[in-house]
């Protein structure tokens, strides 16, 4: 089952298992994790979703799309060009089923 | 999570039989503070639902719509009637996303500020000139300003040019009317079915010429979508109804509302900045769409309260955006709060399409420019505006003077 790992800032952080074609979103708000809004319900319209995803998980994950990477202009905390996504664009699968996300300080 | 039936833990809501649906069109933010004081979901039989007026309950329920489907019957089935047809906004996933896909592109900001923002200040500008014709002892800033510009804007946007705007403002209070018919009178049916004749003539003539040559509307991106006549025609009336009201009922309260509180209005001239979050706090502090309706599907348990397969749900977002638990001294209008999500919106997949759009052309065109343009522009004592209405709440005039 794939994993992933939310670290607040401060250095706590919150591990689930969930369902394989889940997005990242999804696993934050329906286990209440604190910092991801969500507030599209996953559409890319919205940008309160933002998560930096840590180093060692980049390389498994497909590029963001042209509406994420439009999108990721508009998140509230400053864009990582690297590590930025939007939650809710980023699924774990079979290929990629592990990951540890840094949730940014604000989403609005 | 919240709404699993979990029938021990839980208690069947409290019944409000004091609630007086009158009261509440004039003024229901009282109305709001007793139910939410009572519980987050409430039986009211007045309306014949619950209403769900905390911001962690309606956001409960925006989260889950395999329980709280968006298809509702009974009174929320007038949306249908009057649209003669079932939009995305009374569809749940996936067959919503089947439509809602097409719409968002569009309206995401990028294109909103390439495409419709030179659009929005053209309109804007129109309009001004139009108000300043008037003149400081007549002009109305409802009629003369904010009602024309909501129109201009949607006309450009649906990509509808043929269309007289005067024509989209009488579709889209027809339609409401229509949305709001829970009484079911045979008249107000008698002009929702013209109304949906006319623009399904200005349809049959558009949509195979969108489909040959697609543009960058809204209704081109419908028409190639692969959606049927039937889909396209029910999302573009769907379009008519939501997006003039709430821009306009958005311009009028904001400027009553800095008129009110003439220091933020200081801070918001002297800070350009701070436009953004007179939109933001505005659309909390009074938002357009007061209430929307969900169904369940199955039991459920909301906030620990049961509700039964079937239950008919008012998500009073209004009430939500004035919920002290989440936006502390609720009442007042404070452009200077810590930046916060509120549901003016909506929440969820649902969550307005247009919010991108009614941001940049009411919050970050028309009304700077309006206050720019006219330094000393204020509501009008001699005159006053009035506020109506609790599904949909705005003012229903608002003279000013300059
Ligand atoms: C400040 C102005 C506006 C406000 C406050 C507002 C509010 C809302 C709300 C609360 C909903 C969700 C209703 C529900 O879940 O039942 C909604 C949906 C919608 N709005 Fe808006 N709206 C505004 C402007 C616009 C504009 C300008 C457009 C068109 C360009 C528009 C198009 C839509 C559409 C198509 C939906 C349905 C979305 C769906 O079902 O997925 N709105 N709006
Ligand atoms: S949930 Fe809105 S962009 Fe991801």
């Amino acid at each position: 089952m794939p994993r992933v790992t939310f670290h607040h800032d401060g250095g706590s952080s919150e591990a689930f298992d969930i369902a394989a074609g889940m997005n990242l979103m999804r696993a934050a708000v329906t286990n209440g994790v604190r910092g991801i809004v969500g507030e599209c319900g996953g559409q890319a319209m919205c940008a309160t979703c933002h998560v930096y995803v840590r180093e060692p998980y980049l390389r498994a994950l497909p590029r963001p799309g042209e509406d994420e990477n439009e999108m990721l202009d508009r998140v509230a905390a400053p864009r990582d060009p690297r590590r930025s996504r939007l939650g809710c664009q980023v699924t774990l699968d079979a290929v990629a089923d592990e990951i540890e996300v840094d949730i940014p300080v604000s989403q609005t | 999570m919240t709404t699993t039936p979990d029938t021990a833990a839980s208690t069947p809501p409290p019944t409000a039989d004091w609630v007086d649906p009158l009261a509440m069109q004039r003024d229901p933010y009282d109305t709001y503070d007793r139910l939410r004081d009572l519980a987050p979901v409430v039986h009211v039989p007045a309306l014949n639902r619950y209403l769900v007026t905390t911001s962690d309950a309606c956001r409960a329920i925006e989260s889950d719509q395999e329980t709280y489907s968006a298809r509702a019957g009974g009174a929320a089935a007038t949306m249908v009637r009057a649209l003669g047809g079932t939009p995305m906004l009374r569809r749940d996933d996936p067959d919503h996303a089947t439509e809602r896909g097409p719409v968002n592109p569009p309206l995401r900001p990028k294109r909103v500020r390439e495409a419709w923002a030179p659009l929005f200040e053209r309109n804007a500008e129109t309009c001004l000139a139009a108000l300043l014709e008037k003149g400081p002892d007549e002009a109305d800033l409802d009629h003369d300003f904010a009602a024309p510009l909501a129109a201009y804007n949607l006309v450009d946007m649906l990509g509808l040019p043929m269309a007289d705007p005067q024509d989209v403002r009488r579709w889209s209070h027809t339609f409401i009317e229509g949305i709001g018919n829970i009484q079911d009178d045979p008249d107000i049916w008698v002009r929702c079915d013209a109304a949906q004749r006319e623009v399904d003539a200005v349809l049959d003539d558009l949509l195979p010429r969108l489909r040959a040559k697609p543009d960058g509307s809204i209704t081109s991106a419908l028409a190639n979508a692969g959606l049927t006549d039937d889909q396209v025609r029910a999302n573009v009336k769907l379009t008519i109804s939501g997006g003039l009201n709430e821009p306009q009922h958005m311009t009028t309260t904001i400027v009553r509302a800095l008129g009110d509180h003439p220091e933020q209005r200081e801070l918001a001239l002297s800070d350009p900045a701070r436009w953004p979050a007179v939109f933001d706090e505005a659309l909390r502090w009074c938002s357009p769409v007061g209430m929307y309706p969900r169904e369940t599907t199955r039991p459920a348990v909301l906030e620990g309260f049961r509700l039964p397969a079937g239950a008919a749900l008012g998500v009073v977002v209004a009430a939500a955006n004035r919920d002290p638990s989440a936006f502390p001294r609720p009442a007042d209008f404070d452009i200077t709060r810590p930046r916060q999500p509120h549901l003016g919106f909506g929440s969820g997949v649902h969550r307005c399409a247009g919010h991108w759009a009614a941001r940049i052309a009411v919050g970050e065109i028309a009304v700077p420019l309006l206050h720019q343009r006219i330094p000393t522009l204020r509501t009008d004592a001699l005159r006053a505006g009035n506020w109506s209405g609790w599904v949909f709440r705005g003012l229903t005039d608002l003279p000013v003077t300059w």
